[in-house]
């Protein structure tokens, strides 16, 4: 509790059927994307897309990795874990 | 490379398979047997030949006459509980046989024990299903010859037409006689019917049956007779009982599969099958076996008597026949407790054998006489093709099952999934792998409503018929395929080598479809 | 038509995409008591993206609300209003004053995105003895009002009691909510039956509801729905019934004629009403609009 500066890992969202769990965390290199799970095999490049429409909308520039292991998300989940993560991690949101 | 009637392009000679010049696909009903059926090596024993008991599996190698590259066989009514399979491997092992065909009816996760002697040489050649790990490393090339996947009804086919010739049958056999007589229904492993094993029984050079319940002569009743069994072994055990049957099967909670299912059952009362004498199958699964409780409810409200349930039968089946709901149970497998217990007391639940239950090439198989089945599916296309071998990521993880069989035998061939398993659509515009030709599907059954085939008009006029409360929800394929595209998005297709790592045959013996062989990188965890 | 309003707990990915396939008449996605303290922001966007995107065929769209006594309520009704929803739910109204404000803020939101001002109803939900005393003020406090909603847990408590099987301690404050709502003109809403598995309960608490005059029931489970359904669904016989006298009202009224006969017996307007609205939910005739 109280913490002010900004956390050095955030997640959002769970592990259950058609969620999936971002954490994101600060990184030597801007914004790294690792996924994992159910969506990989044939989503992958949408999700990294989504991924990028959702920090880029949100104006992120920082140094960060995020980290995906979804278990069935479609886009519209994945971007709102995305954006809640985000905004954790920046102290916008409680975590 | 060259179509066939599913437009599927076929390689013409697959390494390790042969040519399939003679034998594409070319519809559902199209190929004839021509000629007579195979046999088995006439063995006998008379008065003074001994007895058939032996004491070890290794013993029944060397009495066997097994020998490098010949083929073995198994059935797998012990399902995840099997101990014989690792057993006979392993002993192959120790004696130094090695480029062994197995021929398993179906092989299960408890069957990953065989994954060091792929890699040795033990195994060389899987013709049957595969799953787990032993699919992982078929699809990603680790074995030379590409696995054959055969249906329940098309297995016995091939044996009986002498596509293969079994030299050494295992059968694991929870009850025997030092006679060589075989049943399912007793003994600390009862799996009830050891329906999958009699043909192997009749066509095999050699049959070797182990037990751990060894009963004086005659055991009774018996479903494999002892004149068609060379040996007999005593073994400590040939399974685990957990995981041969499965305790009290309940119908699901899960609102979703509720839902698809209370579709389902819609459609079957909406269609004209829906009358006395009515015969289904639903298998162990969960939307099925929701199926079933919804019609029983319907056949109760609308006074309808039904005819005989098929295939796999479980507890729920069994309180159906009880209820008089049902007049006969012909069971292929028996899935749970119940269905054990109901085999072996009940007269009107009959053991029945592959070849009796779905083969395409003997005077009438139980599948032709069904009206109604349902089954799943992974995917199915716009052409109502559907896959059950195949899973997203490209990867030969299950068998075909009694799919073909009763999807071509029954009247009304239902696939009831949800349109979605979380990202992944089951409604696609080409599936990866066809098992099952459109041409023998008639619906398909999700949370969106029934899609009948435009080839069923029938049935289309009959579920418009349906009106108030028994309405069905009529969805078309294209919306049904748009809806699954807006929801899942834009998937990247599978990246696949050229060589063929799995061969699917339809019932008839003739080449639906290949597998090929995917890549590291693609595989979901 | 609100047979049955289902709750969907605001971050469940699962529930809030394919609660709407499951028939029920409305959806109920939930910010409060479903979500935890700490998820109401990863909620909120769950909501709100799942709003924009929605694909929920004929049900009609609610969102329930924090309270008006938590720092929560106005953040959840900028995420959700702009998207258009039918209405909001709102816990724990007490006062008619409560309106005013959810009025005011509704209206502000609504004047700065493409949504008519106005548009956006409300659910109250009645949890204290206060809001249950002061339910036919609360119902006319707004033109949004559409319908008012007795508690159940948290009245109970309030009550000073628990909630029992046969459900006593909330009989008083059933009875008073449909009296409120048609004298005020908005529907009757019945709380949520809190014990998934039982269905003879479910059964025997809905007939009940029914039987006093409320027009649907909340509920809290998908297999909860086809149970509500068919103890809202008029019978064949009902639907008959009504087609002929509706029939011979509009018969009557072409002629001229004040008085209404069928199968020669006078039918007075509110039987012809009645018979209305049995069609109505019949599905036969479509509403006359709220």
């Amino acid at each position: 509790m109280g913490f002010t500066e900004t956390p050095r890992t955030a997640q959002a969202g769970t592990v259950e059927s058609m969620d999936c769990l971002v954490t994101i965390s600060a990184s030597g290199e801007r914004r790294q994307i690792e996924i994992s799970g159910g969506g990989v095999s044939r989503f992958r490049a949408a999700m990294e897309q989504k991924i990028n429409q959702v920090l880029d909308g949100l104006g992120s520039s920082e140094n960060i990795a995020i980290s995906v292991q979804d278990n069935g998300a479609v886009d519209t989940v994945l971007g709102a874990r995305v954006e809640a993560a985000y905004l954790r991690f920046r102290g916008v949101i409680d975590a | 490379m060259t179509l066939n009637a599913v437009n599927r392009d076929i390689p013409s000679n697959i390494e390790g398979y042969g040519n399939t010049g003679e034998k594409l696909f070319a519809g559902a009903f199209a190929r004839n047997p021509e000629g007579c059926r195979a046999s088995a090596r006439i063995r006998s024993r008379g008065p003074n030949d001994g007895g058939k008991f032996l004491g070890s599996v290794r013993e029944a190698i060397a009495a066997s006459g097994l020998k490098s590259g010949m083929t073995i066989s198994f059935h797998h009514h012990l399902r995840n509980g099997d101990f014989i399979v690792n057993q006979v491997l392993d002993e192959c092992a120790r004696a130094g046989i090695r480029d062994l065909t197995i021929f398993p009816t179906a092989l299960f996760g408890v069957h990953k024990a065989m994954l060091p002697h792929i890699q040795s040489g033990v195994v060389r050649r899987i013709m049957g299903s595969v799953n787990g790990p032993v699919g992982q490393l078929v699809s990603l090339g680790g074995l030379e010859a590409p696995v054959v996947l055969r249906s329940h009804g098309g297995r016995p086919r091939a044996v009986i037409a002498g596509d293969v010739r079994i030299d050494v049958a295992f059968i694991a056999a929870p009850t025997a006689d030092i006679g060589g007589n075989v049943s399912g229904r007793a003994g600390k492993s009862a799996c009830g019917s050891l329906g999958y094993a009699f043909t192997d029984a009749e066509y095999a050079d050699c049959v070797v049956a182990l037990t751990d319940n060894l009963q004086h002569y005659p055991i009774a009743p018996i479903s494999i007779p002892g004149i068609y069994v060379d040996f007999v072994v005593q073994v400590g055990s040939i399974g685990d009982p957990s995981g041969i049957v499965s305790g009290t099967t309940r119908v699901t909670r899960d609102p979703l599969r509720l839902l698809i299912a209370r579709y389902a059952s819609k459609l079957i009362e909406a269609s004209p099958y829906f009358k006395d004498g009515l015969s289904f199958q639903t298998g162990a699964g969960g939307i099925p076996l929701a199926v079933t409780a919804f019609m029983k409810d319907a056949m109760k409200r609308r006074n309808v008597r039904g005819g005989f349930g098929l295939g796999g039968i479980t507890g729920y089946f069994v309180e159906l026949l009880k209820e008089g709901i049902l007049k006969k149970l012909m069971d292929v497998q028996s899935f749970d407790r119940e269905a054990v217990e109901s085999i072996s007391s009940d007269p009107r639940h009959i053991e029945i054998s592959a070849d009796w239950y779905a083969n395409p090439w003997n005077c009438g198989a139980a599948v032709n006489q069904l009206d109604v089945v349902i089954l799943g599916a992974t995917e199915v296309d716009t052409d109502f093709n559907a896959n059950v071998n195949t899973e997203s990521d490209g990867a030969l993880l299950h068998g075909i099952g009694g799919h073909q069989d009763t999807a071509a035998g029954a009247k009304l061939t239902i696939i009831a999934q949800p349109l979605l398993r979380g990202r992944i659509p089951c409604v696609v515009d080409r599936v990866h792998t066809v098992t099952t030709p459109g041409e023998v599907v008639d619906a398909i059954v999700t949370e969106f409503g029934v899609t009948v085939n435009p080839r069923r008009q029938n049935l289309i006029d009959a579920c418009k018929e349906a009106k108030g409360k028994d309405a069905v929800p009529l969805v078309p394929l294209d919306e049904l395929a748009e809806r699954a595209r807006r929801m899942s998005g834009p998937m990247t297709p599978v990246r696949q080598g050229d060589r063929v790592v799995g061969v699917v045959e339809w019932r008839d013996g003739t080449v639906i479809d290949v597998v090929r062989q995917i890549f590291p990188e693609n595989i979901s965890s | 038509m609100r047979r049955t309003m289902l709750y969907l707990p605001g971050n469940n990915p699962n529930m809030l995409l394919r609660g709407h396939l499951f028939g029920a008449d409305g959806l109920i996605l939930d910010l409060e008591d479903a979500v935890s303290r700490s998820e109401k922001g990863p909620s909120r966007i769950l909501v709100r993206e799942i709003l924009k995107h929605r694909d929920f065929d004929r049900c009609e769209i609610t969102v329930r609300i924090n309270g008006l006594d938590t720092e929560f309520w106005r953040d959840d009704l900028a995420s959700v209003v702009p998207y258009g929803i039918h209405g909001i739910r709102v816990p724990k109204v007490e006062t008619p004053q409560a309106l005013k404000d959810i009025d005011d803020a509704l209206s502000a939101l609504e004047s700065m995105s493409s949504v008519p001002v106005g548009a956006t109803k409300v659910f109250c939900l009645l949890e204290t003895a206060l809001g249950i005393w002061n339910a036919y003020d609360i119902a006319r406090a707004s033109a949004r009002v559409t319908a008012i909603i007795p508690g159940g847990e948290d009245l109970a408590a309030d009550l000073r009691t628990s909630r029992s099987k046969d459900g006593t301690e909330l009989d008083w404050a059933r009875r008073m909510m449909v009296i409120a709502a048609r004298a005020a003109g908005v529907d009757a809403l019945d709380t949520a039956f809190p014990r998934i598995g039982d269905e003879e309960g479910l059964r025997r608490e809905t007939e009940f509801a029914k039987q006093l005059g409320f027009d649907g029931k909340s509920v809290i489970h998908p297999n909860q729905i086809p149970i509500v359904h068919e103890i809202y669904d008029p019978t064949e016989a009902e639907i008959e019934k009504a087609k002929k006298i509706v029939q011979a009202a509009t018969d009557a009224a072409a002629k001229g004629l004040g008085a209404v006969s069928v199968d020669g017996r006078m039918v007075d307007l509110p039987v012809v009403r009645r018979a209305e609205y049995t069609l109505e939910r019949a599905g036969v005739i479509t509403g006359r609009g709220r």
